[in-house]
């Protein structure tokens, strides 16, 4: 790894963001010429449902900003040229190969050649032809005017090279692809959104939705579409759970350690989903993708909206972990400083409201999940025992699933172990 | 001041403002174009590419005469009547100019002479030479403002001695000694026709090679050969200062091997050409220029202002006319309302010296630097029957396939008639051709356009002509 000597052109560009591409630029702090230290936020991206701060490895000062408002970008995008001064550990930055002396005033230059191929801008230079389509200009021209991509398709004629009649077939079968969709009912055929002029029926006010809420608007909408919603309720036994989990925290009131009801609960579902392993799935296609892994997400509130940190490994990690990194990750969340890769990966979800309060909620599923718990406020309720009426702290549940993955009875099993999970904690180690 | 509305307007006549012009006129439009210059065609036809060629032609042909003299056909020395070599290259120029004005015409296409200068998004103001201003306004506009040869601010300012690329076409007087600035396309063409009308020429370059641009390799044997005829060639060299005295203008050079000078009767500086962005005040209209004079463009040539659009020398490099000409198709089309854009993937270049080199697409050096892989077919045309006979054996045909789909991706020839010969390596390239293809397409003989097959058939391994070198490496 090299050290940045003094005053070197570094190139900053977009670091690991996860899976996420094509991202836009929504906020450029960077100003060329102006100076940043390490770690000043030089632009932040905006991806899924957070938004990134991109650091400044070093200190410097900007020479140029490679990017707009607006662009989109992915690992490796350029962003940001530096000139870096005496800097910490250099990683993975790429020195800006020996500038090429073209940019420079012609005039500073005596004796500067006029020297086309070299001055040529980058838009000129040819790309090795295997990566481009194996298509005559007449051939690109005519899938310009026609919307078609030709990476999409491989030509009919000899090595694969691309003829107009290909064009026109593939451009048929989009056509006919659609009209089918539509003709089989994909298409909603929805009456047009209701216009109303509020303003006549009393004084109102008009506010954005916060960028989560936009986001999640989108994925709510198809998620509440496209997946066969069925829920199921249940109740959880919870007195002597919650019992415990007093007894735990005042007993490890000097640690600061604290248990929370959510802890449980994720440690449950691992354990129901290794039951039932249809829970712990995706549908992709016709194919059942079945996990091996247990992440486990939980919706956290924020004062921008809804967003859903995931627990990585959360069979591999105890209460205690379970309940400190769900802690931190929900501050960073209300902060607006997780990282997407803070929110991948989710195998299932926990939606609870049990702080808040209500009797029960049918939670809408997080795609590609295919279920999702909610779980409402603990209510101490008289229960007959057989005898005579206890007094016992029940917590309702409900449990959201995907009908085209899941039948009824397997989702009223994977409630049962669920509840019959909390109600009596040491069937978790089972 | 009179008023009049252009639904086009194309500001500047070379091959790309003309270009752009007919071809709008030919889509419908009511078209005008403004050029400072009374005839049409621009640098290109007026004062570069044609002229320039036209005194290459004379350069070779008393080349070529004084060559016959070993093989049996004797010629005097030429008798040059400079005079008479001027009107021939005017009367050339003339013709296409006077063609293009005839052109304009027949497709109503109004021509306004005078220096356009951007008022707002919507407007010019043209102003004559008489200095007569008229304003024009119009829907959409193409700047097509070209280049101008870059001057050297440390030479003395004003002497006529001291000349560009436009003052060595006008062939005023044929200098004893003549200092050419810049190893470039330019300075070596002016180069070769001053030294072939009898001046003793020297070149001095910064880069260590001339003809930056092109691989070392294809530079050699015009190297070599320019070395034998000019007085010097000096690399890595830069011109520290230019004194004017009556004797001539002494220039300082400092190279490799310290600082010398010497004397000359003429300097011509060709060190490049600035883009003429700042000239029509494009500013004006809200379109970015930078600090160059360059004007940026999308794909589709739209400035950042939607409707104007910018072609040619003004985008930037590469600053050739046949560049200019397919930008200038794209937008008037873009104009008129068409989805074109442009996607050329390659842009030849040439240098019509003696031999000529061109060259299309992939360079090694590109290669090299980009870590691309590819492979190479060359032949060398000392096994050309054809190259012999004209007396000639230090050209060659150098092409370069991609490693995995063989593909052609880039070739470069040195040799006469380089130039021509290109084109079908352009067009192989934009069809994508690979070696059979190109091997397998039936080439005339005996020509110089078998060398691209026969390089070909190098790297296919299938080449007769020569011993099969490569068939170990490369079976098909």
């Amino acid at each position: 790894m090299n050290q940045i000597s003094k005053l070197q052109i570094v190139e900053i560009s977009v670091p690991d963001i996860g899976d996420f591409r094509d991202v836009p630029v929504i906020e450029i702090l960077a100003k060329a010429g102006a100076s940043v230290g390490v770690d000043d936020t030089l632009v932040v991206l905006e991806s899924d449902k957070a938004t990134i701060d991109v650091p400044s490895p070093f200190a410097g000062i900007v020479k140029e900003v490679r990017v707009k408002l607006g662009d989109r970008v992915s690992q490796g995008s350029a962003l940001i040229l530096l000139e870096a001064g005496a800097a910490p550990d250099v990683v993975a930055v790429a020195p800006v190969p020996a500038p090429i002396p073209v940019a420079a005033e012609p005039v500073a230059v005596p004796a500067a050649a006029f020297a086309p191929a070299v001055e040529a801008p980058p838009a000129f230079s040819p790309a090795p032809a295997g990566a481009l389509p194996h298509a005559s200009p007449s051939i690109r021209r005519f899938a310009r005017e026609l919307g078609v991509d030709l990476h999409k398709l491989r030509g009919s004629a000899a090595k694969g090279r691309i003829q107009k009649s290909d064009i026109l077939e593939f451009v048929k079968k989009t056509i006919a692809e659609n009209a089918a969709a539509a003709g089989a009912g994909a298409g909603l055929d929805l009456l047009p959104w209701p216009q109303i002029d509020f303003g006549k029926f009393g004084p109102v006010e008009r506010a954005s939705l916060s960028k989560i809420k936009k986001i999640s608007a989108g994925n709510l909408s198809r998620n509440s579409i496209i997946i066969p919603h069925v829920t199921n309720f249940d109740e959880a036994d919870v007195t002597a759970l919650e019992q415990f989990r007093l007894d735990m925290n005042k007993e490890r009131e000097k640690s600061g350690e604290k248990l929370t009801m959510l802890a449980f609960m994720i440690k449950a579902a691992v354990a129901a989903l290794r039951t039932h392993p249809n829970f712990n799935a995706s549908l992709d296609g016709e194919e059942l993708v079945l996990k091996r892994y247990f992440h486990i997400g939980f919706a956290a509130d924020t004062p921008n909206g809804l967003v859903v940190p995931v627990i990585k490994d959360a069979d591999k990690k105890g209460l205690t972990a379970i309940a400190a990194e769900a802690g931190e990750l929900a501050g960073q969340a209300r902060a607006g400083k997780l990282k997407p890769g803070d929110m991948q990966g989710g195998c299932f979800t926990i939606s609870s409201l049990g702080g808040i309060g209500g009797k029960g909620f049918t939670p809408i599923i997080n795609a590609p999940e295919v279920a999702i718990l909610g779980a409402a406020r603990a209510k101490m309720t008289p229960v007959w025992d057989g005898e005579k009426f206890q007094p016992r702290l029940i917590m309702p549940v409900s449990l959201s699933w995907d009908h085209r993955v899941i039948d009824g009875a397997e989702a009223a099993r994977f409630l049962v172990t669920f509840t019959s999970l909390l109600g009596d904690f040491r069937r978790v180690s089972l | 001041m009179s008023g009049s509305h252009a639904e086009l307007l194309v500001i500047g006549a070379g091959p790309g403002g003309y270009t752009a012009a007919f071809r709008a006129a030919d889509l419908g439009k009511k078209v005008v174009l403004v050029d400072r210059r009374l005839t049409l065609g621009g640098v290109c036809l007026n004062v570069g590419c044609i002229p320039s060629k036209a005194l290459l032609h004379a350069a070779k042909t008393i080349k070529d005469a004084a060559a016959m003299l070993g093989h049996g056909v004797k010629f005097g020395p030429p008798a040059i009547d400079l005079d008479e070599l001027r009107g021939w290259k005017t009367g050339v120029v003339g013709r296409l100019t006077g063609g293009l004005a005839d052109l304009a015409r027949r497709r109503n296409v109004t021509v306004v002479n005078g220096q356009a200068y951007f008022r707002s998004a919507n407007s010019v103001t043209v102003t004559s030479a008489a200095g007569a201003e008229q304003n024009i306004s119009y829907d959409q506009a193409i700047i097509a403002a070209g280049s101008e040869p870059v001057s050297l601010p440390f030479m003395p300012q004003g002497d006529p001695r001291l000349i560009d690329s436009t003052g060595a076409l006008a062939l005023q007087s044929i200098p004893a000694r003549l200092l050419v600035i810049g190893g470039g396309i330019i300075g070596l063409e002016m180069g070769t026709v001053y030294e072939a009308l009898g001046t003793r020429v020297t070149v001095v370059e910064l880069m260590e090679q001339l003809i930056p641009g092109a691989d070392k390799d294809l530079v050699a044997p015009l190297h070599k050969r320019l070395a034998g005829q000019f007085e010097k060639i000096l690399l890595k060299t830069k011109i520290i200062g230019v004194e004017a005295r009556d004797d001539g203008l002494l220039a300082q050079f400092e190279g490799p091997d310290g600082v010398s000078s010497a004397l000359f009767d003429q300097v011509l500086v060709a060190v490049g050409r600035k883009a003429n962005g700042r000239l029509v005040g494009a500013e004006a209209a809200g379109v970015t220029v930078a600090a160059n004079g360059t004007i940026a463009v999308d794909q589709q040539m739209r400035t950042n202002i939607p409707h104007i659009f910018a072609v040619g020398d003004v985008v930037g490099q590469p600053m050739l006319a046949h560049k200019a000409t397919c930008e200038a198709k794209v937008a008037a089309e873009v104009a008129c309302g068409h989805n074109a854009a442009f996607e050329a993937r390659v842009i030849p270049s040439v240098a019509y010296t003696d031999p000529e080199i061109a060259w299309v697409g992939l360079t090694e050096t590109e290669a090299k630097r980009e870590g691309i892989a590819y492979e190479k077919g060359v032949f060398p045309w000392a096994a050309s029957g054809r190259s012999l006979l004209l007396g000639r054996d230090e050209g060659f045909t150098k092409l370069l396939f991609d490693k995995t789909t063989r593909r052609l991706l880039g070739a470069g020839i040195v040799g006469p008639s380089a130039g021509d010969l290109i084109a079908e390596a352009a067009l192989a390239i934009e069809m994508g051709a690979d070696d059979a293809d190109i091997g397998m397409t039936v080439h005339p003989h005996p020509t110089l356009s078998e060398t691209i097959g026969l390089a070909a058939e190098s790297y296919s391994g299938v080449l007769t002509d020569l011993m099969p070198r490569q068939l170990e490496t490369r079976k098909v």
